[in-house]
Protein backbone atom coordinates (compact mmCIF):
# COMPACT_ATOMS: atom_id res chain seq x y z
CA UNK A 1 0.00 0.00 0.00
CA UNK A 2 1.32 3.40 -0.80
CA UNK A 3 1.33 5.81 1.62
CA UNK A 4 -2.22 6.71 2.80
CA UNK A 5 -3.52 10.02 2.55
CA UNK A 6 -7.16 9.54 3.92
CA UNK A 7 -7.59 7.55 6.80
CA UNK A 8 -10.70 7.01 8.26
CA UNK A 9 -11.00 4.85 11.77
CA UNK A 10 -14.21 3.58 13.23
CA UNK A 11 -15.80 6.89 12.02
CA UNK A 12 -19.51 7.04 12.94
CA UNK A 13 -21.52 10.14 13.10
CA UNK A 14 -25.42 10.26 13.73
CA UNK A 15 -27.57 12.65 11.71
CA UNK A 16 -31.16 12.48 12.86
CA UNK A 17 -32.25 8.92 12.42
CA UNK A 18 -29.52 8.08 10.06
CA UNK A 19 -26.08 6.59 11.54
CA UNK A 20 -22.71 6.87 9.44
CA UNK A 21 -21.72 3.58 10.92
CA UNK A 22 -18.39 2.62 11.97
CA UNK A 23 -16.09 3.53 8.89
CA UNK A 24 -12.64 1.84 8.10
CA UNK A 25 -11.14 3.14 4.99
CA UNK A 26 -7.84 4.24 3.96
CA UNK A 27 -7.05 5.97 0.39
CA UNK A 28 -3.63 6.22 -1.37
CA UNK A 29 -1.79 9.42 -2.24
CA UNK A 30 -2.90 10.56 -6.03
CA UNK A 31 -5.72 7.25 -6.02
CA UNK A 32 -8.98 8.03 -7.07
CA UNK A 33 -11.16 6.56 -4.77
CA UNK A 34 -15.07 5.94 -5.91
CA UNK A 35 -17.63 5.80 -3.18
CA UNK A 36 -20.67 3.32 -4.17
CA UNK A 37 -24.16 3.02 -3.06
CA UNK A 38 -28.13 4.05 -3.45
CA UNK A 39 -28.95 7.43 -2.62
CA UNK A 40 -29.40 7.64 0.94
CA UNK A 41 -26.98 5.34 1.64
CA UNK A 42 -24.56 7.55 3.62
CA UNK A 43 -21.99 8.57 0.75
CA UNK A 44 -22.53 12.56 0.94
CA UNK A 45 -22.15 12.13 4.51
CA UNK A 46 -18.70 10.47 4.44
CA UNK A 47 -17.64 12.92 1.91
CA UNK A 48 -18.28 15.72 4.62
CA UNK A 49 -16.57 13.50 7.21
CA UNK A 50 -13.52 13.27 5.41
CA UNK A 51 -13.75 16.88 4.80
CA UNK A 52 -14.17 17.46 8.51
CA UNK A 53 -17.80 18.94 8.07
CA UNK A 54 -19.26 17.51 11.59
CA UNK A 55 -18.73 18.15 14.91
CA UNK A 56 -19.43 15.43 16.80
CA UNK A 57 -18.89 12.05 15.74
CA UNK A 58 -16.68 8.77 17.11
CA UNK A 59 -13.47 7.58 15.83
CA UNK A 60 -11.25 9.28 13.28
CA UNK A 61 -10.45 10.98 10.21
CA UNK A 62 -6.94 11.84 9.36
CA UNK A 63 -5.33 13.63 6.21
CA UNK A 64 -1.52 12.86 5.92
CA UNK A 65 -1.91 10.94 9.33
CA UNK A 66 -3.07 14.07 10.95
CA UNK A 67 -6.95 14.55 12.29
CA UNK A 68 -8.98 16.80 10.01
CA UNK A 69 -10.60 18.70 12.52
CA UNK A 70 -7.29 19.68 14.51
CA UNK A 71 -6.70 21.72 10.61
CA UNK A 72 -8.52 25.30 10.47
CA UNK A 73 -10.46 24.46 7.86
CA UNK A 74 -9.02 27.17 5.70
CA UNK A 75 -5.36 25.43 5.86
CA UNK A 76 -6.77 21.60 4.74
CA UNK A 77 -6.03 21.87 1.80
CA UNK A 78 -8.81 20.07 0.53
CA UNK A 79 -11.21 20.96 -2.59
CA UNK A 80 -14.88 19.93 -2.40
CA UNK A 81 -17.21 19.59 -5.26
CA UNK A 82 -20.87 19.77 -4.27
CA UNK A 83 -23.45 17.82 -6.17
CA UNK A 84 -25.14 21.13 -7.30
CA UNK A 85 -21.58 22.70 -7.53
CA UNK A 86 -22.09 25.29 -4.09
CA UNK A 87 -20.86 27.93 -6.69
CA UNK A 88 -20.89 31.48 -5.38
CA UNK A 89 -23.93 33.28 -7.16
CA UNK A 90 -23.58 36.80 -5.94
CA UNK A 91 -19.64 36.64 -8.13
CA UNK A 92 -18.90 35.79 -11.97
CA UNK A 93 -17.88 32.68 -12.84
CA UNK A 94 -13.86 34.28 -12.86
CA UNK A 95 -14.07 35.77 -8.72
CA UNK A 96 -15.30 32.03 -8.37
CA UNK A 97 -12.41 30.74 -9.70
CA UNK A 98 -10.20 33.44 -8.37
CA UNK A 99 -11.86 33.37 -4.84
CA UNK A 100 -9.12 30.95 -3.01
CA UNK A 101 -6.28 33.37 -5.21
CA UNK A 102 -7.54 36.73 -4.19
CA UNK A 103 -8.26 35.29 -0.14
CA UNK A 104 -4.21 34.22 -0.55
CA UNK A 105 -3.75 37.69 -1.53
CA UNK A 106 -2.00 36.39 -5.01
CA UNK A 107 -0.93 38.80 -7.76
CA UNK A 108 -3.59 39.88 -10.35
CA UNK A 109 -1.21 38.67 -13.47
CA UNK A 110 -0.54 34.87 -11.55
CA UNK A 111 -4.04 35.21 -11.15
CA UNK A 112 -5.07 35.60 -14.86
CA UNK A 113 -2.30 33.51 -15.87
CA UNK A 114 -4.06 30.10 -13.69
CA UNK A 115 -7.60 30.60 -14.60
CA UNK A 116 -6.52 31.06 -17.94
CA UNK A 117 -4.50 27.61 -17.81
CA UNK A 118 -7.23 26.50 -16.54
CA UNK A 119 -10.20 27.78 -18.51
CA UNK A 120 -8.23 26.36 -21.50
CA UNK A 121 -8.07 22.42 -19.42
CA UNK A 122 -12.13 22.86 -18.54
CA UNK A 123 -13.11 24.57 -21.84
CA UNK A 124 -15.24 27.43 -20.17
CA UNK A 125 -12.83 30.77 -21.51
CA UNK A 126 -16.13 32.23 -23.13
CA UNK A 127 -18.25 31.74 -19.45
CA UNK A 128 -15.55 34.13 -17.21
CA UNK A 129 -18.06 36.95 -16.81
CA UNK A 130 -21.32 35.14 -16.82
CA UNK A 131 -23.46 34.74 -13.62
CA UNK A 132 -23.60 30.99 -12.16
CA UNK A 133 -27.35 31.05 -12.51
CA UNK A 134 -26.83 31.78 -15.67
CA UNK A 135 -24.82 28.57 -16.38
CA UNK A 136 -26.04 25.06 -18.00
CA UNK A 137 -25.21 21.85 -15.63
CA UNK A 138 -22.09 20.95 -17.64
CA UNK A 139 -20.74 24.33 -17.38
CA UNK A 140 -21.40 24.99 -13.30
CA UNK A 141 -19.86 21.87 -12.97
CA UNK A 142 -16.67 22.77 -14.82
CA UNK A 143 -16.43 26.05 -12.72
CA UNK A 144 -16.68 24.59 -9.50
CA UNK A 145 -13.86 21.99 -10.80
CA UNK A 146 -11.86 24.75 -11.88
CA UNK A 147 -12.13 26.77 -8.30
CA UNK A 148 -11.51 23.81 -6.58
CA UNK A 149 -8.43 22.79 -8.56
CA UNK A 150 -6.65 26.36 -9.52
CA UNK A 151 -5.21 25.61 -5.45
CA UNK A 152 -3.41 22.54 -6.38
CA UNK A 153 -5.50 21.10 -3.21
CA UNK A 154 -3.98 17.57 -1.73
CA UNK A 155 -7.35 15.95 -1.68
CA UNK A 156 -10.38 16.84 -3.98
CA UNK A 157 -13.55 15.99 -3.04
CA UNK A 158 -16.37 15.26 -5.18
CA UNK A 159 -20.12 14.71 -4.57
CA UNK A 160 -21.41 13.17 -7.49
CA UNK A 161 -20.43 15.62 -9.93
CA UNK A 162 -21.48 14.28 -13.30
CA UNK A 163 -25.08 13.51 -11.88
CA UNK A 164 -26.87 16.14 -14.08
CA UNK A 165 -24.69 15.35 -17.16
CA UNK A 166 -25.82 14.42 -20.37
CA UNK A 167 -24.42 11.63 -21.78
CA UNK A 168 -21.41 13.27 -24.16
CA UNK A 169 -20.49 15.69 -21.65
CA UNK A 170 -19.80 13.32 -19.06
CA UNK A 171 -17.58 11.34 -21.59
CA UNK A 172 -15.88 14.66 -21.86
CA UNK A 173 -15.67 15.48 -18.04
CA UNK A 174 -14.36 11.62 -17.43
CA UNK A 175 -11.40 12.62 -19.61
CA UNK A 176 -11.29 16.14 -18.45
CA UNK A 177 -11.14 14.62 -14.95
CA UNK A 178 -8.13 11.60 -16.08
CA UNK A 179 -6.30 14.52 -17.65
CA UNK A 180 -6.68 17.01 -14.19
CA UNK A 181 -5.38 14.12 -12.19
CA UNK A 182 -2.47 13.34 -14.13
CA UNK A 183 -1.31 17.12 -14.23
CA UNK A 184 -2.17 18.20 -10.58
CA UNK A 185 -1.38 14.83 -9.32
CA UNK A 186 -4.13 15.54 -6.30
CA UNK A 187 -5.77 12.57 -4.56
CA UNK A 188 -9.51 12.44 -5.96
CA UNK A 189 -12.21 11.13 -3.83
CA UNK A 190 -15.99 10.91 -5.28
CA UNK A 191 -18.93 9.29 -4.59
CA UNK A 192 -21.63 8.14 -7.26
CA UNK A 193 -24.63 5.78 -7.56
CA UNK A 194 -23.76 4.91 -11.18
CA UNK A 195 -21.54 1.83 -11.68
CA UNK A 196 -19.84 2.50 -15.21
CA UNK A 197 -18.91 6.03 -13.98
CA UNK A 198 -16.95 4.38 -10.54
CA UNK A 199 -15.50 1.95 -13.00
CA UNK A 200 -14.38 4.17 -15.86
CA UNK A 201 -12.90 6.45 -13.22
CA UNK A 202 -11.35 4.64 -10.21
CA UNK A 203 -8.57 2.69 -9.47
CA UNK A 204 -10.80 1.27 -6.09
CA UNK A 205 -14.76 1.35 -5.20
CA UNK A 206 -16.01 1.35 -1.63
CA UNK A 207 -19.48 0.04 -2.10
CA UNK A 208 -21.99 1.74 0.73
CA UNK A 209 -25.17 0.30 1.92
CA UNK A 210 -27.11 1.84 4.86
CA UNK A 211 -24.36 3.72 6.24
CA UNK A 212 -22.20 1.07 6.12
CA UNK A 213 -19.06 0.57 3.85
CA UNK A 214 -19.81 -2.70 3.00
CA UNK A 215 -16.75 -3.46 0.49
CA UNK A 216 -13.49 -2.15 -0.96
CA UNK A 217 -13.01 -3.67 -4.05
CA UNK A 218 -10.80 -2.67 -7.38
CA UNK A 219 -12.58 -1.39 -9.88
CA UNK A 220 -11.71 -4.06 -12.25
CA UNK A 221 -13.44 -6.24 -9.73
CA UNK A 222 -16.55 -4.38 -8.65
CA UNK A 223 -18.82 -7.16 -9.80
CA UNK A 224 -16.94 -10.38 -7.98
CA UNK A 225 -19.37 -12.28 -6.31
CA UNK A 226 -19.17 -12.41 -2.57
CA UNK A 227 -21.10 -13.45 0.30
CA UNK A 228 -22.80 -10.23 1.32
CA UNK A 229 -26.35 -10.46 -0.07
CA UNK A 230 -27.10 -6.76 0.29
CA UNK A 231 -24.25 -6.35 -1.89
CA UNK A 232 -25.03 -9.08 -4.01
CA UNK A 233 -28.36 -7.41 -4.27
CA UNK A 234 -26.94 -3.74 -5.14
CA UNK A 235 -24.60 -5.00 -7.43
CA UNK A 236 -28.00 -6.68 -9.50
CA UNK A 237 -26.23 -10.33 -8.74
CA UNK A 238 -28.50 -12.92 -6.93
CA UNK A 239 -26.25 -16.17 -7.72
CA UNK A 240 -22.31 -16.91 -8.52
CA UNK A 241 -21.82 -15.56 -11.86
CA UNK A 242 -24.69 -13.99 -13.30
CA UNK A 243 -25.18 -9.79 -12.95
CA UNK A 244 -28.69 -8.17 -13.90
CA UNK A 245 -27.83 -5.43 -16.25
CA UNK B 1 -70.66 22.70 -23.90
CA UNK B 2 -69.17 22.59 -20.15
CA UNK B 3 -68.31 25.90 -19.02
CA UNK B 4 -64.68 25.51 -18.17
CA UNK B 5 -62.44 27.91 -15.76
CA UNK B 6 -58.94 27.53 -17.72
CA UNK B 7 -56.98 30.78 -16.21
CA UNK B 8 -58.35 31.00 -12.88
CA UNK B 9 -59.34 27.77 -10.48
CA UNK B 10 -61.76 28.52 -7.08
CA UNK B 11 -59.08 28.84 -5.20
CA UNK B 12 -56.96 31.64 -6.74
CA UNK B 13 -60.25 33.61 -7.56
CA UNK B 14 -61.02 33.78 -3.65
CA UNK B 15 -57.13 34.65 -2.95
CA UNK B 16 -57.25 37.72 -5.39
CA UNK B 17 -60.88 38.79 -3.59
CA UNK B 18 -59.48 38.30 -0.57
CA UNK B 19 -56.57 40.38 -1.40
CA UNK B 20 -59.02 43.55 -3.05
CA UNK B 21 -60.06 43.22 0.73
CA UNK B 22 -57.05 43.95 2.29
CA UNK B 23 -56.50 46.60 -0.41
CA UNK B 24 -59.24 48.15 0.06
CA UNK B 25 -59.17 48.29 3.59
CA UNK B 26 -55.37 50.15 3.92
CA UNK B 27 -55.93 52.30 0.97
CA UNK B 28 -58.80 54.10 3.31
CA UNK B 29 -56.22 54.00 6.40
CA UNK B 30 -53.84 55.89 4.33
CA UNK B 31 -56.21 57.88 2.38
CA UNK B 32 -57.78 59.20 6.02
CA UNK B 33 -54.62 60.61 7.22
CA UNK B 34 -53.40 61.92 3.48
CA UNK B 35 -56.62 63.62 2.54
CA UNK B 36 -57.33 65.40 6.01
CA UNK B 37 -53.10 66.01 6.33
CA UNK B 38 -52.33 67.26 3.20
CA UNK B 39 -54.42 70.50 3.63
CA UNK B 40 -51.95 71.71 6.52
CA UNK B 41 -48.93 69.93 4.83
CA UNK B 42 -47.46 72.95 3.69
CA UNK B 43 -48.44 74.74 7.23
CA UNK B 44 -46.42 72.17 8.85
CA UNK B 45 -43.22 73.01 7.54
CA UNK B 46 -43.19 76.77 7.99
CA UNK B 47 -44.16 75.67 11.68
CA UNK B 48 -40.78 75.76 14.38
CA UNK B 49 -42.51 72.78 16.14
CA UNK B 50 -43.14 70.39 13.28
CA UNK B 51 -39.98 70.87 11.86
CA UNK B 52 -37.73 70.26 15.69
CA UNK B 53 -39.61 66.71 15.88
CA UNK B 54 -39.13 65.88 12.03
CA UNK B 55 -35.30 66.93 12.94
CA UNK B 56 -35.28 64.82 16.34
CA UNK B 57 -37.11 62.47 15.10
CA UNK B 58 -34.50 61.32 12.33
CA UNK B 59 -31.90 61.96 14.32
CA UNK B 60 -32.49 59.39 16.98
CA UNK B 61 -34.18 56.93 14.74
CA UNK B 62 -30.64 57.28 12.23
CA UNK B 63 -28.43 57.02 15.57
CA UNK B 64 -31.08 54.09 16.85
CA UNK B 65 -30.91 52.00 13.68
CA UNK B 66 -27.19 52.43 13.46
CA UNK B 67 -26.53 50.89 17.15
CA UNK B 68 -29.38 48.17 16.85
CA UNK B 69 -27.45 46.84 13.61
CA UNK B 70 -24.24 47.34 15.15
CA UNK B 71 -25.45 44.82 17.92
CA UNK B 72 -28.17 42.93 15.72
CA UNK B 73 -25.23 41.70 12.89
CA UNK B 74 -22.42 39.77 15.38
CA UNK B 75 -25.66 38.66 17.75
CA UNK B 76 -27.90 37.10 14.85
CA UNK B 77 -24.46 35.46 13.42
CA UNK B 78 -23.31 34.20 17.19
CA UNK B 79 -26.66 32.51 17.12
CA UNK B 80 -27.12 31.59 13.52
CA UNK B 81 -23.13 30.19 13.33
CA UNK B 82 -21.39 29.65 16.63
CA UNK B 83 -22.16 26.81 19.41
CA UNK B 84 -22.18 28.16 22.99
CA UNK B 85 -23.85 27.05 25.95
CA UNK B 86 -27.98 27.41 26.42
CA UNK B 87 -28.18 29.32 23.42
CA UNK B 88 -31.78 28.41 23.15
CA UNK B 89 -32.31 30.05 26.26
CA UNK B 90 -30.41 32.72 25.17
CA UNK B 91 -32.28 33.18 21.82
CA UNK B 92 -35.52 33.39 24.29
CA UNK B 93 -34.35 35.83 26.61
CA UNK B 94 -33.23 38.20 23.38
CA UNK B 95 -36.48 37.63 21.47
CA UNK B 96 -38.38 38.06 24.49
CA UNK B 97 -39.18 42.32 24.82
CA UNK B 98 -40.82 41.42 21.24
CA UNK B 99 -44.06 39.86 22.84
CA UNK B 100 -44.04 42.37 25.24
CA UNK B 101 -46.02 45.93 25.30
CA UNK B 102 -43.92 48.94 24.66
CA UNK B 103 -45.37 50.80 27.39
CA UNK B 104 -44.33 47.81 29.59
CA UNK B 105 -40.21 47.81 28.11
CA UNK B 106 -40.45 51.42 28.35
CA UNK B 107 -41.15 51.34 32.48
CA UNK B 108 -38.28 48.87 32.42
CA UNK B 109 -35.77 51.30 30.99
CA UNK B 110 -37.48 54.42 33.20
CA UNK B 111 -36.59 51.77 36.01
CA UNK B 112 -32.85 51.13 35.12
CA UNK B 113 -32.41 55.18 34.38
CA UNK B 114 -34.22 55.85 37.09
CA UNK B 115 -31.87 53.76 39.56
CA UNK B 116 -28.29 54.53 41.25
CA UNK B 117 -26.96 53.31 37.80
CA UNK B 118 -29.27 56.40 35.39
CA UNK B 119 -27.67 58.70 38.28
CA UNK B 120 -24.02 57.75 37.87
CA UNK B 121 -24.91 58.18 34.40
CA UNK B 122 -26.32 61.33 34.33
CA UNK B 123 -23.42 62.70 36.32
CA UNK B 124 -21.34 60.96 34.59
CA UNK B 125 -22.89 63.76 31.70
CA UNK B 126 -25.28 61.03 29.97
CA UNK B 127 -28.64 62.12 31.12
CA UNK B 128 -31.55 59.54 29.62
CA UNK B 129 -34.70 60.01 31.42
CA UNK B 130 -36.07 63.26 29.63
CA UNK B 131 -33.57 63.34 27.26
CA UNK B 132 -33.15 62.65 23.55
CA UNK B 133 -30.42 60.04 24.46
CA UNK B 134 -33.26 58.35 26.22
CA UNK B 135 -35.27 58.62 23.03
CA UNK B 136 -32.59 56.79 21.14
CA UNK B 137 -32.45 54.04 24.05
CA UNK B 138 -36.37 53.71 23.80
CA UNK B 139 -36.12 53.25 20.00
CA UNK B 140 -33.15 50.79 20.40
CA UNK B 141 -34.78 48.75 22.85
CA UNK B 142 -37.70 48.32 20.88
CA UNK B 143 -36.37 47.72 17.63
CA UNK B 144 -33.25 45.37 18.79
CA UNK B 145 -35.21 41.88 19.39
CA UNK B 146 -37.03 42.72 15.56
CA UNK B 147 -33.54 43.48 13.95
CA UNK B 148 -32.30 40.49 15.48
CA UNK B 149 -34.60 38.25 14.31
CA UNK B 150 -34.91 39.21 10.70
CA UNK B 151 -31.01 39.14 10.31
CA UNK B 152 -30.94 36.00 11.90
CA UNK B 153 -33.46 34.53 9.62
CA UNK B 154 -31.54 36.71 6.76
CA UNK B 155 -28.60 34.63 7.80
CA UNK B 156 -30.47 31.14 8.29
CA UNK B 157 -31.28 31.65 4.40
CA UNK B 158 -27.79 31.45 3.20
CA UNK B 159 -26.43 28.09 2.28
CA UNK B 160 -23.77 27.15 4.86
CA UNK B 161 -22.03 24.92 2.68
CA UNK B 162 -21.22 27.93 0.58
CA UNK B 163 -19.56 29.29 3.93
CA UNK B 164 -18.02 25.87 4.34
CA UNK B 165 -16.91 26.10 0.53
CA UNK B 166 -15.11 29.07 0.97
CA UNK B 167 -13.22 27.92 4.18
CA UNK B 168 -12.30 24.78 2.27
CA UNK B 169 -11.01 27.81 -0.28
CA UNK B 170 -8.41 29.29 2.30
CA UNK B 171 -10.80 32.44 3.67
CA UNK B 172 -10.75 32.09 7.80
CA UNK B 173 -14.18 32.50 9.56
CA UNK B 174 -14.02 36.25 8.84
CA UNK B 175 -13.37 36.37 5.38
CA UNK B 176 -16.02 33.95 4.98
CA UNK B 177 -18.57 36.22 6.58
CA UNK B 178 -17.29 39.26 4.96
CA UNK B 179 -17.33 37.89 1.15
CA UNK B 180 -20.09 34.97 2.07
CA UNK B 181 -22.40 35.50 4.21
CA UNK B 182 -22.90 39.10 4.55
CA UNK B 183 -23.43 39.58 0.43
CA UNK B 184 -25.91 37.17 0.29
CA UNK B 185 -28.06 37.97 3.15
CA UNK B 186 -27.70 42.01 2.08
CA UNK B 187 -31.40 42.22 1.23
CA UNK B 188 -32.33 40.80 4.42
CA UNK B 189 -30.19 43.16 6.11
CA UNK B 190 -30.82 45.83 3.79
CA UNK B 191 -34.79 45.47 4.46
CA UNK B 192 -34.26 45.33 8.51
CA UNK B 193 -32.56 48.49 8.10
CA UNK B 194 -35.17 50.12 6.37
CA UNK B 195 -38.03 48.30 8.60
CA UNK B 196 -35.73 49.37 12.08
CA UNK B 197 -35.44 52.97 10.91
CA UNK B 198 -39.40 53.13 9.95
CA UNK B 199 -40.73 51.26 13.59
CA UNK B 200 -37.88 53.77 15.13
CA UNK B 201 -39.45 56.98 13.50
CA UNK B 202 -43.12 55.28 14.54
CA UNK B 203 -42.06 54.41 18.32
CA UNK B 204 -43.97 55.98 20.71
CA UNK B 205 -45.11 53.96 24.07
CA UNK B 206 -41.55 53.76 25.50
CA UNK B 207 -40.32 56.78 24.63
CA UNK B 208 -43.24 58.13 26.34
CA UNK B 209 -42.70 56.38 29.76
CA UNK B 210 -39.22 57.32 29.62
CA UNK B 211 -38.89 61.00 28.17
CA UNK B 212 -42.16 61.94 28.22
CA UNK B 213 -43.97 64.33 26.03
CA UNK B 214 -42.35 68.02 26.36
CA UNK B 215 -42.63 70.36 23.44
CA UNK B 216 -39.62 71.38 21.48
CA UNK B 217 -37.51 68.88 24.17
CA UNK B 218 -38.43 65.66 23.33
CA UNK B 219 -41.40 66.23 21.00
CA UNK B 220 -40.79 63.32 18.08
CA UNK B 221 -43.13 63.33 15.33
CA UNK B 222 -45.58 60.66 16.74
CA UNK B 223 -45.06 62.67 20.22
CA UNK B 224 -46.07 65.84 18.30
CA UNK B 225 -49.43 64.18 16.98
CA UNK B 226 -49.79 63.19 20.62
CA UNK B 227 -49.60 66.28 21.58
CA UNK B 228 -51.45 68.28 18.88
CA UNK B 229 -54.36 65.92 19.03
CA UNK B 230 -54.89 66.05 23.34
CA UNK B 231 -54.88 70.09 22.69
CA UNK B 232 -57.29 69.86 20.28
CA UNK B 233 -54.88 70.86 17.07
CA UNK B 234 -56.01 68.42 14.36
CA UNK B 235 -54.80 70.30 12.04
CA UNK B 236 -50.80 69.72 13.17
CA UNK B 237 -51.42 66.05 14.14
CA UNK B 238 -52.96 65.03 10.83
CA UNK B 239 -49.80 67.42 9.01
CA UNK B 240 -47.00 65.27 11.61
CA UNK B 241 -48.74 61.74 10.58
CA UNK B 242 -48.61 62.45 6.80
CA UNK B 243 -45.11 63.19 7.24
CA UNK B 244 -44.38 60.03 9.03
CA UNK B 245 -46.93 58.18 5.74
CA UNK B 246 -44.79 59.71 3.16
CA UNK B 247 -41.28 58.73 4.74
CA UNK B 248 -42.98 55.36 4.91
CA UNK B 249 -43.95 55.43 1.42
CA UNK B 250 -40.17 56.41 0.83
CA UNK B 251 -38.97 53.59 2.79
CA UNK B 252 -40.88 50.63 1.36
CA UNK B 253 -40.23 52.21 -1.91
CA UNK B 254 -36.49 52.09 -1.48
CA UNK B 255 -36.72 48.78 0.42
CA UNK B 256 -38.41 47.20 -2.71
CA UNK B 257 -35.64 48.93 -5.22
CA UNK B 258 -33.09 47.39 -3.67
CA UNK B 259 -35.03 44.22 -3.21
CA UNK B 260 -34.77 44.52 -7.00
CA UNK B 261 -31.60 46.14 -7.44
CA UNK B 262 -29.57 43.04 -5.57
CA UNK B 263 -31.71 40.10 -7.57
CA UNK B 264 -29.46 37.74 -9.02
CA UNK B 265 -29.20 36.64 -12.70
CA UNK B 266 -31.17 33.68 -13.42
CA UNK B 267 -32.01 31.20 -16.20
CA UNK B 268 -35.68 31.33 -14.49
CA UNK B 269 -36.09 35.03 -15.19
CA UNK B 270 -37.77 34.08 -18.35
CA UNK B 271 -39.77 31.34 -17.29
CA UNK B 272 -43.29 31.81 -17.16
CA UNK B 273 -45.77 30.75 -14.31
CA UNK B 274 -46.72 27.29 -15.10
Amino acid sequence: MVNAMVEINNYSVQLGKFKLNQINLNIGEKEIFAVLGRTGSGKTVLLESVAGFYRKFSGKVMIQGIPVIDVPLEKRNIGFVYQDFGLFPHMTVFDNITYGLKIRKMDKGVQKERVDKMAEILSIGHILKQYPGTLSGGERQRTALARALILNPQLLLMDEPFSSLDPATKENMYEQINKIHDIFGCTILFVTHDFNEAQRMADRIGIMVNGELKAVRKSTDLFEWCQDEEINQFLGRNYEGSVHE
Amino acid sequence: MRWKISTFDFFEILTIIITFIVIIFTTALILAIVLKGIPYLGAAFYSEEVRFSIRLSLYTASIATLICMLLAIPTAYALTRTVFPFKKACQMIIELPLSMPYLVLGLSLLIIFSSDFGKALKELGFKVVFDKNGIIIAQTVVNLPFAIRFIRTAFEEVDERLEFISGSLGATKWERFITITLPLARNGIFSTIILTWSRALGEFGATLMLVGATRMKTETLTTSIYLNLATGDTGASMASATVILIISLLSLFLTNWIGRKNKQESRMKDVNRW
